[in-house]
């Protein structure tokens, strides 16, 4: 059944092929016979001249670039150029497959039932009438029948393109204004395309001067070139170094860490002012609430937030002070438990440590600001710490914190919700500091190394931002400044 | 319960139903009183979230469980059509894809699509006490490939492309003090204003990485760099703080022009 | 409210301007004076505050006319280059909930590139885009421009799951993210893809939104990448963020209400035809201006009795 159904389909496709192949040929070859026709009636324009074409660099393949000098009756007076067109050489082997690639296309069509723009008297309709005959099984039989067979014949394109200019025809690409001088012709690289372009198979193109009256005159062929892919895309070099830079660096930073070399990191503000609060907490006999935000514990801000938990927690087990701290993920609060029952073994105080210091809320955003915020209000803690991730919730806890009158201390690396913890909190860790202060407190090396690492590269920013600016005021500098131009 | 709270429902109530039968009654079209119901619906919901602003209420919080409920329902559906059976299925067989009537794709890999399935049924292995662990494989590679995939882009775009953005002339068109102070304006193209705004970011963005510098002590002339970086990073705080004004009123004068329009009618 | 003659209308109008400004302004001395006097005043006397000063502009429809600062203009005047039939790309990266502030320039948008003839291709990011989109095909697409046809002027991609992973894909390809549109048209049938293979080939992207996936994923993933000019309409809370791409990563941004305010507005400067088009953005402007000047005095008394009482506790 298959095989019957096929040959008879080929049948019909060669067949099909073969008129609009005569078609094709006749209208490629009218082309020239009607300029010379037109010479008589209407001077034609001069031809584009010196017509050259290379692949495309950089790219995947498929693509060409083609640049031509103007006609000389470009922009000149009755005569004038009013666009060119440009075309390529196709061998019959490509205009047969094109035919499979349309009768595909209609198969599609109608197995997506989405026919009704196809115009009555067209071939893509005589293909529909045809092929409507069949069931919806069958269908998909040639489909993939068809498209196994554009496969194949593919593969033949580029030994067919060797016989130009015999057997084949001119095809239409696009046309350009008057006063373009190059185009790019990027083509398929999907086989089932009509605008598939094969790489290594020789390409010819040429491109016609064309008037207002549709005098058109050529330019001579170009060709045969070649289309290929490349492994590396040299616009990108500067990405490659950057990506290089960074890696590097943050590598041998994090190595240095965990050799124990010693990493200044400056101290921070906010972090002195962690120790202060917790002396008032004490003083006062009220507790400090110390709150993780919505991160998750896979979460940098959060990781870096344990850190800070551990020193809070150190010194709170030092001072005998009361440490509450809500949280709102499940895994979030068994690290945390770890982290504050072994700050408290630090200290020498694992009897003071309590099973529920460190308790799960719940995993609704707004519930659980309600519950911490009830929490500051019954137990009016003398400190809450911020550090972590948060969203919206920023200032809702920060502002009943500060009506509460408590101590606060933020920090998150939450861009947005910065100026809301800036206005309410006493004391806020901006962005990096958190990251910073995590590193300063736990010598943790990968959050040392890395931070070391982004210090080395914020310095080369600082460095070549100067340079540039000063380059920028000559014109030698402009060379400078390329070098971060990354195109396309 | 309190006998407050029983007429304070009863008089709510008793306002759904007249504004419902008034929308009803007034409302042109072909369901009148569908419509009538559901912009009725909808004005009673915006104002019972409103109502949080006076204190914390009953009608609130229903309003509140309505939206976290419908939106994570939502959500779900809308994953499912647009994820699995949108993106996924008509990758995988044609014989699914016709049954969810969504046209099948053809390619010659397509089978590497079963490696999706598989790692999104190991994701969900973490609702399992004990296959829990086989989650962290899917974990992983969202999290390698999403690294990998940002490192290099905002590399290209937030590192290279900002450092050029900051290369910046500070003298634009400079041909001397008496050109300069001849064609003096400040109209927003015209060369004092164009220096002045190179300079503040060049300024701005050296200063505020010195702020961000935390491998030095921040004394002397790098601790007034870092100082002028801070008040930079405030004046940014306080531009966004006040689009954030701008962005809340804009949601408020939206409802507000709901409740007046659509609702109330007063406003046309 | 129901309008006897326009010299009726005036007066109603002006009255009640000038009734609202007197309220706000005793209100304000009078909560000044009270915090002053050391007694506390009640926050909810704020969203009074706060609600009046918005509801009264809407009701007595005051607005204001804005000039567009460069930022602005430059996307316009992206536009307004463009030539006829140059094909700009408008994805609408937002949900109801940002609607407010961003369907307004998602509107003006799609009006000015149709009236300059050009080529629009509709997407979203976001799965509530979806009927975010049907509205501006309901008010604008199909109402003003009757003329204009799916396919040919403008097509409509919808929604695609994946955000940045639609976007890496439709720099390279777009039929193979788009096989076809929301109504499903086969790609290959769609003539404004005629010269469309991915967004490379697009004369300008312009993403609507505030969230993520948004313009930041666009510029990353497509802007920056491919090399297409990109412009942005977004919430205000986000804008602050984005101005650091503008003018080499994006070349224009209408930030919140305000920026969609001074686009209207250019628009109805520049073109007669849009004399009588609707200005949902600068209709909204004039309770933003009046909550804006009573937030205003809000901080200014707040920092008076701020600086006062540290001075008392110095003393």
């Amino acid at each position: 059944m298959k095989v019957k159904l096929l040959i008879m389909v080929v049948m019909m496709l060669a067949l099909s092929s073969f008129c609009f192949a005569q078609d094709n040929a006749t209208e490629a070859g009218t082309e020239d016979t009607d300029t010379t026709a037109v010479v008589e009636s209407i001077i034609l324009p001069a031809p584009p001249g010196n017509l050259t074409g290379i692949d495309k660099p950089n790219d995947h393949g498929h693509a060409a670039i083609l640049s031509w000098d103007l006609s000389p009756d470009d922009g000149a007076g009755e005569n004038s150029v009013l666009k060119y067109e440009i075309y390529k050489w196709v061998p019959q082997l490509m205009l047969d497959i094109n035919l499979v690639r349309d009768s595909l296309s209609v198969i599609q069509r109608i197995l997506r039932n989405t026919t009704s723009g196809i115009t009555e008297g067209t071939q893509a309709d005589s293909m529909k009438i045809v092929f409507e005959k069949y069931s919806r099984d069958e269908l998909f039989d040639i489909r993939n029948t068809l498209i196994a067979h554009v496969k194949q014949e593919n593969t033949g394109l580029a030994e067919a393109s060797n016989s130009y200019p015999e057997n084949g025809a001119w095809l239409f690409v696009d046309k350009k204004p008057s006063g373009t001088k190059s185009f790019v012709h990027i083509g398929s690289k999907d086989f089932k395309s009509a605008g598939f372009v094969p790489d290594f198979a020789n390409l010819y193109y040429r491109v016609d001067a064309v008037t207002i009256d549709g005098a058109k005159s050529s330019s001579k062929v170009l060709g045969p070139i070649q289309t290929s892919g490349q492994w590396y895309n040299t616009y990108r070099t500067p990405v490659v170094f950057s990506v290089l830079f960074f890696t590097l660096l943050t590598i041998y930073f994090v190595r240095e860490a965990r050799k124990g070399a010693d990493l200044y990191v400056r101290p921070l503000g906010g972090i002195e002012a962690v120790d202060d609060a917790i002396g008032r907490a004490t003083e006062m006999g009220r507790p400090i609430l110390y709150v993780l935000g919505l991160g998750s514990a896979a979460d940098i801000a959060t990781i870096a937030s344990f850190t800070i938990l551990g020193r809070v927690a150190k010194k709170v087990a030092e001072y005998q002070t009361e440490l509450l701290v809500p949280t709102y993920d499940p895994i979030v609060m068994t690290v945390a438990q770890e982290v504050v029952k072994s700050a408290y073994l630090d200290a020498g105080r694992p009897d003071a440590y309590k099973e529920d210091t460190v308790h799960f809320v719940t995993q609704s955003q707004f519930a659980y600001v309600a519950a911490v915020n009830g929490i500051m209000l019954r137990e009016l803690p003398a400190t809450n710490v911020y550090m972590g991730k948060f969203f919206a919730e920023s200032l809702i806890l920060a502002e009943t914190g500060a009506l509460a009158g408590s101590i606060q201390i933020s920090g998150t690396d939450e861009i947005a919700q910065i100026p809301f913890f800036i206005v309410a909190c006493d004391y806020t860790l901006i962005g990096e500091e958190l990251y910073a202060a995590s590193a300063y407190l736990g010598k943790e090396p990968v959050l040392l190394g890395s931070l070391k690492a982004q210090d080395y590269a914020k310095a080369a920013i600082i460095l070549l931002a100067v340079i540039g600016v000063v380059l920028a005021q000559f014109e030698f500098g402009a060379a400078f400044v390329n070098l971060f131009e990354v195109a396309n | 319960m309190k006998k407050t709270t029983i007429i304070t429902f009863a008089v709510i109530s008793a306002l759904f139903l007249v504004s419902w039968i008034a929308k009803g009654m007034f409302t042109e079209g072909s369901s009148p009183f569908l419509d009538g119901f559901l912009v009725t619906l909808a004005a009673f919901l915006t104002l019972a979230i409103m109502s949080f602003l006076y204190k914390d209420n009953p009608y609130y919080k229903f309003a509140e469980h309505l939206f976290v409920g419908v939106s994570a329902a939502y959500a779900m559906c809308l994953g499912f059509w647009s994820t699995i059976v949108g993106n996924l299925i008509p990758r995988l067989s044609s014989g699914i894809s016709e049954f969810f009537k969504v046209s099948y794709i053809e390619g010659d890999y397509n089978f590497i699509y079963f490696i999706p399935i598989i790692f999104g049924i190991l994701l969900l292995m973490r609702l399992s006490p004990r296959g829990g662990w086989l989650s962290r494989w899917p974990l992983a590679f969202i999290v390698g490939t999403t690294a990998g995939l940002n490192f290099v882009r905002y590399l290209r775009s937030d590192f290279i492309n900002q450092v050029s953005s900051t290369i910046v002339p500070l003298m634009i068109d400079w041909q001397g003090f008496g050109h300069f102070f001849s064609n003096l304006n400040f109209s927003a193209t015209g060369q004092l204003v164009m220096m002045f705004s190179n300079l503040v970011i060049f300024i701005g963005v050296t200063c505020g990485i010195i702020y961000f510098y935390f491998s030095k002590e921040h004394t002397g002339w790098f601790g007034r760099a870092s100082k002028i970086g801070i008040w930079i990073l405030m004046i940014t705080f306080g531009a966004s703080f006040g689009y954030t004004v701008m962005g809340r009123i804009s949601l408020l004068v939206g409802r507000i022009t709901f409740l007046f329009r659509d609702w109330l009618e007063i406003i046309s | 409210m129901t309008v006897l003659n326009p010299l009726f209308a005036i007066s109603a109008q002006t009255i009640g301007i000038t009734l609202t400004l007197i309220i706000i302004g005793l209100g304000l001395a009078w909560l000044f004076w009270r915090s002053f006097s050391g007694k506390e005043v009640d926050r909810r006397i704020i969203f009074i505050f706060i609600f009046f000063s918005v509801a009264a502009p809407i009701l007595f429809k005051i607005s204001f006319t804005f000039k567009a600062i460069p930022i602005v203009s430059a996307l316009y005047d992206k536009v307004e280059s463009l030539p006829a039939g140059s094909t700009v790309l408008i994805s609408y990266d937002f949900d109801p909930a940002m609607a407010p502030e961003v369907q307004p320039m998602a509107d003006a948008l799609s009006r000015h590139c149709l009236s300059r003839d050009l080529k629009i291709i509709y997407m979203c990011l976001f799965p509530t885009g979806q009927g975010q989109l049907e509205e501006t095909f309901r008010t604008v697409v199909r109402e003003e421009f009757p003329n204009k046809k799916d396919g040919i002027d403008f097509v409509n991609l919808g929604y695609k799951a994946g955000g940045e992973g639609v976007l890496n894909v439709i720099v390279t390809d777009f039929e193979k993210m788009f096989p076809t549109d929301v109504n499903s048209v086969p790609y290959g049938d769609i003539q404004v893809f005629d010269n469309i293979k991915s967004c490379q080939n697009l004369d300008l992207i312009i993403s609507i939104g505030g969230g993520r996936p948004g313009i930041k994923e666009w510029v990353l993933f497509v802007g920056d990448p491919g090399n297409v000019p990109m412009a942005a309409g977004v919430a205000a809370v986000v804008a602050p963020q984005l101005y650091p791409y503008f003018p080499n990563q994006i070349l224009g941004l209408l930030g919140g209400v305000k920026g969609a305010a001074e686009y209207e507005n250019k628009m109805r400067d520049e073109h007669e035809q849009f004399k009588d088009m609707p200005t949902p953005a600068t209709t909204m402007m004039g309770p933003q201006t009046l909550a804006h000047i009573v937030v205003m005095a809000f901080i200014i008394i707040g920092n008076i009795l701020y600086f006062r009482n540290k001075r008392r506790e110095e003393g």
